[in-house]
């Protein structure tokens, strides 16, 4: 059995900007599902981590949302991304790319001294 | 900007509308459905699926509390909460939410009342430009009533020549003159001041301008500055007063404007004038005589000079006067100068009774945090099953802690509120009590800064009494479900805490009492001296009919008409026995005190010359005072003018002046240099009689020496009438003042109280030290009693169990009641000896404030230390009385 991780803090928000930015306008559970989905099922989301995350990018203004009927016909509400989340996660998704290759540099296997 | 707008998002969440929730609800659940659709979909059994997708979940309500706390303000939604369930805890212990709020009511308010004394007095910035650097000079004689003799003029110049440490030196003579206007005849107490007064003490004008160096010098215009108050109290703030001229002693003087409010040190005063204004201030007599002492002296220290480097030089500059004017300066009496900062004059006076009114009132706050303390650790351990029970639903230390934080800032912020209506009626009572040692009673008042005082001292109580609470560790829920739910003990912690508590509470309230015991026997003493007074009816009107400093022989005749004309006119009062005129009233001192010798004594070198009171009085003056004569005659009617002089003398004066020898016959003088600068003869005078001492420098100070030498054998420069009456004294008030206001019309009738009333005012200042005091420990013993019963009861709940089976094993009522109030008389006598020692301490800081009774008083101690025994026992049997009937058949099966 695969081990879960938990959610690394900070990488959830990047998660969920990326999921929204590839799939558009997806609800609570798309979006748990995708990431799951996407980590391979190493990564559980609960709804207490899920949804202040959702309502924190709300209030940054990353992303909004809307009630619309699901593919069953049930009433469920819709997250998308502003444009403001775009350049968010464009930043973000830089920010990220720096951060591993500084990391890996530093953990990379050590050279033999000449 | 992302932060701003987040930040203003979850501001906007705290006032979240109820549809927000059922939102949420419905995406949670909406979730839900579509998890367990999707286990269906691959096969389970709806129920199974449904729960599999409730374990994934992680739990609904927990995502809504997340959901919430990230949606607001977390702390604040959580506060709300505490609040609301604080005051619903609150209201169901409602006795122990009025005994707390009662007792921090009474600890606060008794605190903000004395704060805001205390700051008025001494801490607040006083209005004076660069305060730090004024100081007060002040020359004195050993000797009593010689604490503060003011300076000459040619002293004052002296100082000013070769005392470079001082930039500036000030003058102000404190003088009175009379107000006349159309509607009122008024005294003023007046300052006339030197031109660069108000720049030296660095004042500035509230409307016109102040007194300046112009208007020096003998042909300068007389010119008047109002105090704010007279300002205020007698000219109704008119600002059109500055420019116009008023009547003072018959001459028109201009005012040029009001002085910013500012305390008037060391005497209260009503307008200040400069010199010109008054002849014998600029007379050759006041400025040339060195003895001529009149002048109170202020300083500014020069950039750069110290406290210290004044102090030399004003020693120096003193000791070559001493050494060059030698008959000015009677080595036997001991002259110096002192130079003390302004503020420190300011309130010295006032020192040991604002140290005696913080003690009291620090002492009570402490008890009545010691009580609340108390009684939150007794209802912490009642409420140990509930915290137990809230921390094992997940409530966090952290938030427990809040819960207790937030119900004492209710109890705190309640008992701050009537706290502050407690202060707001004491503190008028306070003021004048204040006002007799300090000038600056009328700064004090409830402001902004008493205020953020009490609300601090409620919240600093709140955070103490939320800290020593005691809170389950995590993860104690099953040992206590184990114990039944009933493990309520207490930790031996708290319990050592509660006992040490009221040790405490009982040590402050004996040395509390005993203040209050000691300035009570005090107050009691006073009232019990004897005045030498023996009848009590009296009634004194002090009314100068003519200007002091302007006695004038060719209109003696005239004044003295007057006088007699008065004492007639009031005789004939129905009610009045006896009408007597003189110089000073009974049990009032006299301002002239003059050097005396005895014919054929010399006065011993190295001592001081005695120095004796001089009083002009006519015969019936002693019966209507009631002064007794112990020895020779009264006045008689061939005592007059131009016929030998006599005097009758009291006690004081022949034991001082005459060395206890036989007085009648012999004779004495006025003497010294300042006799010159007065219209008394320094002519032998024969003793025909010996009056008893009377208190007129108040109750009590010893009696000093009196010469009283007939009316009619000197000039009038004082007056007034002493009035005996056959009922109450009171009475005649009103007629007397009609007779005095019809024949002398324009004076200023001063003084018009009677002997009772004169007394009481000596007494009244130790009264309200002594019940002040005795309110304060009076409060300590009830609080303490209290704390004492309380901890006692408590203990013997948490012994139920075991009283029970002591009493099912044979152990009788008495055996049970024994038991409890040995526990508390253990801690009863702990406080006791403890509050022994500290009332030792403290009575000798209060010796200053005593009378007749020493500080170590052993009665009075003893009988406090018995007062709080008893009271204590008292309060140990009732929880006594209640363990004993215990039924033990039922603590045992529960």
């Amino acid at each position: 059995m695969v081990q879960k991780l938990d959610v690394k803090q900070g990488t959830l928000a990047l998660m969920i900007l990326r999921t929204l930015d590839v799939l558009g306008a997806l609800h609570g559970y798309g979006v748990a599902r995708r990431i799951e989905e996407t980590s391979g099922n190493r990564l559980k989301l609960n709804y207490g981590t899920l949804y202040p995350a959702l309502v924190k990018l709300e209030q940054e203004g990353f992303v909004t949302t809307e009630w619309r009927q699901s593919e069953n016909n049930r009433r469920a509400k819709y997250y998308s991304l502003t444009p403001a989340g775009k350049t968010q996660l464009a930043r973000e998704t830089r920010e990220w790319h720096e951060t591993a290759d500084l990391i890996a540099a530093f953990l990379a296997p050590r050279r033999a001294t000449p | 900007m992302r932060h701003i707008r987040a930040a203003i998002a979850r501001l906007r969440g705290l006032f979240v509308s109820p549809g927000a929730d059922d939102e949420l609800r419905e995406e949670l659940e909406a979730h839900l459905e579509m998890e367990t659709a999707e286990y269906i979909r691959r096969g389970m059994a709806p129920d199974a699926a449904r729960r599999r997708a409730l374990i994934a979940s992680g739990g609904l309500t927990q995502a809504a509390e997340a959901v919430r706390e990230q949606r607001g303000v977390p702390w604040v939604n959580g506060v709300v909460a505490d609040l609301r369930y604080a005051l619903r805890a609150l209201r169901h212990s409602p006795a122990f939410t009025i005994v707390v709020i009662v007792t921090l009511a009474l600890g606060v308010g008794a605190n903000t009342a004395i704060f805001s004394v205390v700051r008025a007095v001494a801490l607040k910035a006083l209005p004076h430009d660069d305060s730090g650097r004024l100081v007060y000079l002040r020359q004195s004689t050993d000797g009593q009533g010689n604490e503060s003799l003011q300076f000459s003029v040619p002293e004052v110049r002296d100082l000013r020549q070769s005392v470079p440490s001082l930039a500036a030196i000030a003058e102000y003579a404190p003088w009175f003159h009379t107000l006349q206007r159309d509607d009122l005849t008024i005294r003023l107490d007046v300052a006339l001041v030197s031109g660069n007064f108000f720049e030296v003490m660095g004042l500035g004008p509230a409307l016109g301008r102040l007194i300046r160096p112009t208007d020096d010098g003998v042909g300068a215009t007389p010119v008047m500055v109002l105090t704010h108050e007279l300002w205020t109290t007698v000219f109704g703030r008119d600002t059109t007063i500055v420019g116009r001229s008023v009547r003072i002693d018959e001459r028109p003087v201009t005012v040029v404007g009001v002085l910013e409010r500012a305390p008037f040190f060391p005497h209260p005063v009503d307008a200040i004038l400069n010199m010109a204004v008054s002849s014998h201030h600029t007379s050759a007599m006041m400025v040339e005589g060195r003895t001529h002492r009149m002048t109170e002296v202020f300083g500014r220290l020069a950039a750069g000079a110290t406290l210290e480097g004044a102090r030399a030089e004003v020693d120096a500059v003193h000791a070559r006067m001493r050494g060059e004017f030698k008959d000015a300066y009677d080595p036997g009496s001991h002259y110096m100068v002192a130079v003390i900062p302004f503020r420190e004059a300011l309130t010295e006076r006032a020192e040991l009774t604002l140290w005696l009114l913080i003690g009291a009132a620090a002492f009570v706050l402490i008890i009545a945090a010691a009580n609340v303390a108390n009684l939150t650790l007794m209802r912490g351990v009642r409420r140990e099953p509930e915290l137990i029970l809230r921390s094992a639903l997940g409530a966090k230390r952290g938030r427990l802690r809040r819960l207790l934080l937030v119900e004492n800032l209710v109890l705190a912020a309640v008992g701050t509120a009537f706290g502050l209506v407690i202060a707001l009626n004491g503190v008028g009572l306070l003021a004048s009590l204040v006002a007799r040692y300090s000038p600056r009673a009328g700064e004090i008042r409830l402001d902004a800064a008493v205020l953020a005082f009490a609300v601090m001292l409620a919240i600093a109580l709140a955070v103490v009494l939320s800290v020593i609470a005691s809170l389950p560790k995590e993860g104690t829920l099953a040992a206590t479900i184990a114990g039944g739910m009933r493990r309520v003990s207490g930790s031996l912690r708290n319990q050592r805490l509660q006992r040490a508590l009221v040790v405490a509470q009982v040590a402050v309230s004996v040395v509390l009492l005993a203040g209050a015991g000691l300035l009570t026997r005090t107050m009691i003493r006073l009232a019990s001296v004897d005045t030498g007074l023996v009848s009590q009816q009296v009634l004194t009107l002090q009314m100068p009919l003519v200007d002091p400093s302007r006695f004038d022989p060719t209109t003696d005749g005239a004044t003295k008409e007057l006088y007699q004309r008065l004492q007639r006119e009031v005789r004939a009062i129905p009610g009045v026995l006896e009408v007597g005129v003189g110089s000073t009233m009974p049990l009032r001192s006299s301002l002239i005190a003059l050097d005396v010798k005895a014919e054929g004594r010399a006065t011993p070198s190295g001592e001081a010359i005695p120095q004796a009171e001089l009083r002009t009085a006519s015969a019936e003056y002693f019966r209507a005072s009631g002064i007794p004569l112990v020895q020779g005659r009264l006045f008689a009617a061939t005592d007059r003018a131009g016929a030998t002089r006599v005097a009758i003398v009291n006690e004081a004066f022949v034991s001082r002046v005459l060395g206890g020898s036989d007085p009648i016959g012999k004779r004495f003088a006025f003497t010294g240099d300042v006799l010159r600068f007065t219209p008394f003869s320094a002519e032998w005078r024969t003793i025909v009689g010996v009056a008893r001492n009377t208190q007129d420098g108040g109750l009590d100070a010893p009696p000093r020496p009196v010469a009283f030498v007939p009316f009619d054998q000197e000039l009038t420069v004082m007056g007034g009438l002493v009035i005996r009456a056959d009922g109450g004294a009171q009475g005649l008030h009103a007629s007397a003042m009609r007779v005095a206001r019809r024949l002398a019309p324009g004076v200023p009738i001063e003084d018009a109280l009677t002997i009772e009333q004169i007394k009481d005012e000596s007494i009244a200042p130790r009264r309200l030290n002594a019940a002040l005091v005795s309110a304060f420990g009076i409060l300590a013993v009830v609080i303490a009693a209290v704390g004492l019963a309380g901890v006692l009861a408590f203990s013997v709940s948490a012994r139920t169990s075991e009283i029970g089976i002591r009493m099912s094993l044979g152990a009788d009522a008495g055996r049970i009641e024994r038991m409890v109030l040995r526990e508390g008389a253990g801690l009863l006598l702990a406080g006791l000896a403890i509050g022994a020692v500290g009332a030792w301490l403290a009575a000798r800081a209060i010796r200053g404030l005593l009378f007749g009774v020493e500080p170590h008083d052993p009665v009075t101690l003893a009988g406090v230390t018995l007062m709080m025994a008893l009271i204590g026992i008292l309060a140990c049997w009732i929880p006594a009385v209640r363990a004993s009937r215990i039924d033990p058949a039922i603590t045992m099966r529960l």
